[in-house]
């Protein structure tokens, strides 16, 4: 099946697509896999950061959201398994929660994206809060369920209001690397 | 082999509803074969375990730095308190010197048999991988050393935790603050025998200790010998009421900040020998532990 691509931000004339433009576009087409990926890998570290548990999940969530709304074809859902897995090994909470979290939002944010990118910024604001809120209750109910005990709640409501409150500065990252990294427009 | 494209696209949307069964078939299978999990973390743990290295180190060099610009700020403060410690502890020292000379007679007098002195390996806690549910660091360890699971980890000043798995080249210790530790401890004023249980939050609870001897505000509290890799008499902090009726222990170990942990081998201490049929006797090296009722009290003596 041949994947829809969005047209070029300046249209006129393209260079040929040989191997080293092949090359070029799977690279800039990896970026927000790569970027997931990192994030994971830098936040797992001993970096000592207030909050650095909640955020990990925070940034993911928003990352996958929103490249899952505007560009699914470079956030596949196989990739967001992987990346799942990997947000899993690297934290130390049951097995497979992080996962599942990740897949629903995707799923969320494919089934919408139609109204979703087409929506305004505060609009998709609400609404992944709104997502933010449910899976991060349904983490809550599977580790205690899990846990067989009921764990504390305060980190689970602190973790969605950090997500709520981190989005517009990753949307603001999203957009830049959306334009001139993805997208292939030159900065002139 | 050539397919239609209604049939692509249907096959294209059931991909997601499948990868979201396989992650709750994931999430049983973490549940199920927690080994499994286990071994998967700790190899990519080991694989890492140079990286955080490398990213702790700066941190450790600032907190050195601004440790040693603050010290030098109160420094005055700190040498008049320095001083009156001093003579405090130069009281003390005679006294455990004369303590150490009479219970060196008492024990030659007594043919007393010494006890083994336990092997330590001493390292660098390279990640909190304390997250939203558990209490725990990671260790860095060389592939050499021989620490084993159930290994104790103190550190200056009392207990932090257990090492609960082994990698090659890192050790998870779960520390005492964790939900699922439980650690059989003696109250030393009181003399009563509880259980500490951890839940998450920094001071651990005291639970199931004997209602007619309930723990007193600010006395020590020290591990009893009650299970095999845990020796008696380890410090782990002293009590605290949070509000009557709900006692705590404030650990003696800095739990917040855990940068360097001598992790202990006690596995082959003291074990009782199999005698089938006998009551076994105390271990060689401990008091026997009397029921409560029966515990010699300073002013009580042993009959009532």
């Amino acid at each position: 099946m041949k994947a829809f691509t969005p047209p070029p931000l300046r249209p006129g004339i393209h260079p040929r697509s040989g191997l080293a433009s092949r090359v070029d576009q799977g690279m800039r087409r990896s970026v927000p896999c790569l970027v997931v990926f990192f994030v994971t890998l830098v936040l797992s570290a001993p970096l000592n950061l207030p909050g650095q548990v909640e955020l990990m999940p925070a940034i993911v969530m928003a990352l996958v959201f929103l490249w899952s709304v505007f560009l699914p074809v470079v956030m596949p859902s196989l990739a967001v398994f992987a990346l799942g897995i990997w947000a899993d090994i690297l934290s130390f909470g049951p097995f497979g929660v992080l996962l599942l979290m990740m897949l629903i939002v995707h799923g969320v944010a494919l089934s919408g994206r139609y109204t979703l990118a087409r929506a305004n910024f505060f609009m998709l604001w609400l609404v992944f809060g709104v997502v933010m809120a449910g899976v991060t209750a349904l983490q809550w109910v599977l580790c205690s369920a899990l846990a067989l005990h009921v764990v504390e709640f305060l980190p689970f409501v602190f973790e969605t209001v950090l997500s709520f409150g981190s989005f517009p500065v990753l949307y603001a990252g999203f957009v830049w690397t959306y334009r001139f990294v993805v997208n292939n427009a030159d900065h002139s | 082999m050539p397919v239609s494209i209604q049939f692509r696209q249907a096959l294209g949307k059931l991909v997601l509803p499948a990868l979201i069964l396989v992650a709750c078939g994931v999430i049983l299978l973490g549940k199920a074969d927690r080994a499994l999990v286990e071994k998967l973390r700790m190899r990519t743990a080991d694989l890492l375990s140079p990286a955080y290295a490398l990213v702790e180190w700066p941190q450790e060099k600032l907190r050195w730095l601004s440790g040693n610009l603050q010290d030098i700020r109160n420094l005055e403060a700190e040498n008049i308190r320095l001083r009156a410690e001093n003579a405090s502890l130069r009281h003390w020292y005679d006294v455990a010197a004369a303590l150490a000379d009479e219970n060196a007679t008492l024990k030659a007098n007594l043919h007393w048999i010494p006890d083994n002195a336990p092997d330590f390996v001493t390292g660098r806690v390279v990640r909190d991988t304390s997250g939203l549910y558990a209490r725990a660091v990671l260790l860095a360890i060389n592939p050499e050393t021989a620490v084993s699971k159930g290994g104790i980890a103190l550190d200056g000043a009392g207990l932090v935790g257990r090492v609960t798995e082994v990698g090659k080249r890192s050790a998870r210790v779960l520390l005492i603050t964790d939900s699922s530790s439980r650690l059989p401890v003696t109250l030393e004023a009181s003399h009563a025998a509880a259980i500490m249980a951890g839940d998450n939050s920094p001071l651990p609870r005291i639970i199931f200790y004997p209602q007619d001897n309930v723990p007193i505000e600010g006395e020590r509290v020290v591990t009893n010998g009650e299970i095999e890799s845990l020796p008696a008499g380890l410090p782990v902090g002293h009590v605290h009421y949070l509000r009557p009726g709900q006692p705590v222990v404030v650990p003696a170990a800095a739990l917040d900040h855990v940068d360097t942990l001598r992790i202990f081998n006690y596995e082959d201490s003291i074990a009782p020998p199999d005698a089938p049929g006998r009551v076994p006797l105390p271990p060689v090296g401990r008091t026997m532990v009397l029921p409560s009722q029966f515990q010699a009290s300073p002013d009580r003596g042993l009959h009532g």
